[in-house]
């Protein structure tokens, strides 16, 4: 979870962040290295001079101590003290074998007959001293005289210099590793803002048109980073196949219009063809019989019905390729439209038709006409085909408050999964199959309605719900 | 005592002619301690010239660490002369003869001075029993024998009044003792404690008088008594004695903060004699 927000961070502030821990991470170990370093010099000085000290001392002092001559050895030790100009000795010690103190270079701090133990609290010996964050080490060795030990020597040394001069190093690494950081990690921001720069445009091009891909300008691509420019390359070639595609799918659609009307073709030729008999005997009737009022009637009449029927079958097939229907309100007679033109292609198949329309012309003027025709006409044809001969086919369109529900029923066999991929979701479209159930989901999609589907009892029902008022 | 330090090593190099010629003849050899002010190259030197220039010969100043030493060096033969303190000079009488007394603020005589730190609070030698003492050296009248003399009177002893006593071999040393912190009081020679104020204000500034003892012979130049008619140590006797009259004599001298150099009488040390049969050490 800590890592998303940082995931979603443009990555022209995600790699800067990185090189600054990087940075930091560098400084941390770089700085370390020099404090060590330093700490070991530090210590090899403090070594060195306590060595020395000590062992000058010891020479100087022993047979001083040996006759517990407690002016010479007072006088060696404050000598050495001036000497030192009290730099790095804070106070000497010395005492003899029980452990009194025989002079202190500071005798007011450690007179004469004290204790030695009271001084040497965290006393080490002089290769051992090392820096501890104290200012005042303590160094304690045997003097030794003649082959054996005559008393002891205790060394304060002042290390505040030292401890000081850590500081300040610790503090210029601090400052200057947090200068080095910022400026490296401002110029890793330009750096990298600057080689990222066609991919900020690639991100620009791919999101500014909602879906549809727009292609990178020539100018555009970074002719020094062969692998962008081969990227950008790709992605223009990507777009150009998209807009292909989304054209080729436009013109799959408009033909499916025609299709779903090719496929009515041969029953409507019927559906033309059969009142054209009854029209010619009805002609030759009047013809025969011109002087028979009542004859030449009831054949005029004859001959109305079926012209009628046949300007209307015409107009149900213009109206279903008129291109210019957009905008058009749907009403009840498009149904009826759609039934003129289906029931030739039921009534091929011996199919029986349920036809129940109870949504009325104010409920269905808030959708669009051709859209839901089309829909309609498409998935009645499909469940024709489904149900096969003998079948049964029903068409329900009822509406709800806001709602407008088409359900359409058939006895067929079920939709394949093929088909139910077609029908319910915008995934990419297996090979093979028409496109008349995609077509029907990318409209009802544009509509804002949805499509359920449902099996049962031997039936598949397929409803579509369109929401009032979703004029697209 | 207006002659610097400065003026004194001019005048030192102008004589230094005289006297390397003068050491074409066998040189004195003359002793000093370090009990006194030994501790300034300027001070030798300029002494040790003008000792030269007044002999007409060389002169060698041998410094030993005490009295003792330089006593036997004396009796031994090791030496011709020698600059000492009245106590060893009274203990040797039978043997030693005076060549000369240093003139101080104009008269032959010195004090002991009782110090400590200059943040103590004690106002005479009771307030100082249990704590730590300095002398100079156990032949020393004023770094020594005033103070075991007092002690004496009044039935007590160094080792017994004081928690710890050392000697320093020095009247500056005792000084820089007390000064430290080292010993909580010291006996010292007065007319050291009082150069030192002068040249070393800061080490004496760190020290306070307690108490003065009464005035006694300063320590005088003395010779082997059986030897008061060599040429070599009449000749030292007279260069001691007519030091203030020559310049280099005069320099010497003003650096020494002395006067000059007079004849002296054993009366002049009876007062250190007295503090010797108190102590149970009468010459």
């Amino acid at each position: 979870m800590k890592a998303a927000w940082f995931q979603n961070l443009p990555v022209t502030l995600r790699v800067p962040v990185v090189t600054a821990t990087l940075m930091i991470a560098l400084g941390v170990v770089a700085s370390q290295g020099v404090l060590a370093a330093l700490r070991h010099v530090q210590d090899a000085r403090l070594v060195e001079t306590a060595q020395l000290h000590v062992e000058g001392l010891s020479v100087a002092l022993g047979p001083f101590v040996l006759r517990q001559d407690v002016w010479e050895v007072y006088d060696i030790l404050d000598r050495a003290q001036a000497a030192s100009d009290g730099q790095r000795l804070l106070q000497t010690l010395v005492a003899d074998e029980q452990g009194e103190v025989l002079a202190a270079s500071d005798p007011r701090r450690a007179p004469v007959g004290s204790d030695i133990a009271t001084y040497e609290a965290g006393a080490v010996a002089p290769g051992a001293v090392t820096m501890t964050g104290d200012p005042v080490l303590r160094v304690m060795a045997p003097l030794r005289y003649q082959g054996r030990d005559v008393g002891r020597i205790v060394t304060e040394l002042d290390v505040t210099d030292l401890l000081a001069e850590r500081r300040r190093v610790t503090l210029w690494l601090l400052f200057g590793n947090a200068a080095a950081t910022v400026v490296l990690a401002f110029a890793g921001w330009l750096a990298v803002a600057r080689i990222l720069r066609p991919v900020g445009t690639l991100v620009r091009a791919m999101d500014a048109t909602e879906g549809a891909p727009r292609p990178i300008a020539d100018a555009d691509i970074p002719r020094g980073d062969p692998g962008l420019a081969r990227l950008i390359a790709t992605y223009n070639r990507m777009t150009t196949a998209v807009e292909a595609r989304a054209e080729a799918e436009r013109r799959l659609a408009e033909r499916e219009r025609f299709v779903s009307l090719g496929r009515l073709s041969s029953s409507l030729a019927h559906e033309i063809n059969n009142p054209l008999g009854g029209l010619l005997n009805a002609a030759d009737t009047i013809v025969t019989y011109a002087d028979r009022p009542d004859v030449v009637r009831e054949s005029g009449n004859l001959m109305l019905r079926g012209l009628t029927h046949l300007r209307d079958v015409a107009r149900a097939i213009l109206d279903q390729n008129r291109l210019d229907r957009s905008g058009q309100p749907l009403r009840s007679v498009d149904f009826e439209d759609l039934r003129l033109l289906f029931e030739p292609e039921v009534a091929s198949r011996g199919q029986r038709l349920a036809w129940f329309i109870t949504a009325g012309d104010e409920t269905l003027a808030a959708l669009p006409s051709a859209p839901v025709r089309q829909v309609t006409l498409n998935l009645l044809l499909n469940a024709s085909e489904a149900a096969g001969t003998g079948g049964r086919i029903g068409l329900s369109v009822t509406n709800g408050a806001d709602v407008l529900s088409i359900a359409v029923d058939d006895t067929g066999p079920g939709l394949g999964p093929d088909h139910l991929t077609r029908l319910l979701s915008s995934g990419p479209l297996p090979p093979g199959g028409g496109v008349g159930l995609r077509l029907a989901h990318d409209i009802v999609v544009g509509l804002s309605g949805q499509i359920s589907h449902t099996r049962s009892a031997g039936a598949t029902v397929i409803r579509v719900d369109l929401p009032m008022g979703a004029v697209p | 005592m207006g002659c610097t330090r400065r003026m004194f090593i001019a005048g030192s190099v102008a004589l230094a002619a005289p006297a390397l010629l003068a050491q074409s003849v066998a040189a004195v050899r003359f002793a000093l301690t370090p009990v006194f002010l030994d501790n300034d190259a300027a001070v030798i030197s300029g002494l040790q010239a003008a000792l030269a220039e007044g002999m007409g010969r060389g002169v060698e100043l041998v410094q030993r660490r005490t009295y003792q030493e330089i006593t036997g060096a004396l009796l031994d033969g090791s030496v011709d002369a020698a600059w000492t303190c009245g106590y060893p000079y009274l203990q040797h009488q039978t043997e030693l003869t005076l060549l000369g007394v240093p003139i101080w603020n104009g008269q032959p005589f010195y004090q002991s001075y009782l110090i400590v730190s200059a943040e103590d609070t004690a106002q005479d030698i009771q307030d100082l029993r249990g704590g730590t003492h300095a002398f100079s050296d156990p032949d020393s009248n004023s770094g020594f024998l005033v103070t075991a003399s007092d002690l004496a009177r009044v039935g007590e002893t160094p080792e017994r009044f004081f928690a710890r006593s050392i000697f320093t071999f020095g009247h500056r040393n005792v000084v820089r003792a007390v000064a430290g912190g080292l010993t909580r009081s010291g006996s010292v020679d007065g007319y050291v404690w009082e150069v030192l104020s002068a040249v070393e204000p800061q080490l004496t500034a760190r020290t306070r008088i307690v108490a003065r003892s009464e005035r006694l012979g300063f320590p005088p130049f003395v010779a082997r008594a059986d030897r008061i008619d060599d040429p070599v140590v009449a000749a030292c006797k007279s260069a001691l004695l007519g030091l203030s009259g020559r310049a280099s004599g005069q320099a010497a001298l003003a650096l020494l903060f002395l006067d000059g150099v007079a004849p002296a009488d054993p009366s002049l040390f009876d007062g250190i004699a007295v503090r010797m049969a108190v102590l149970g050490a009468a010459p």
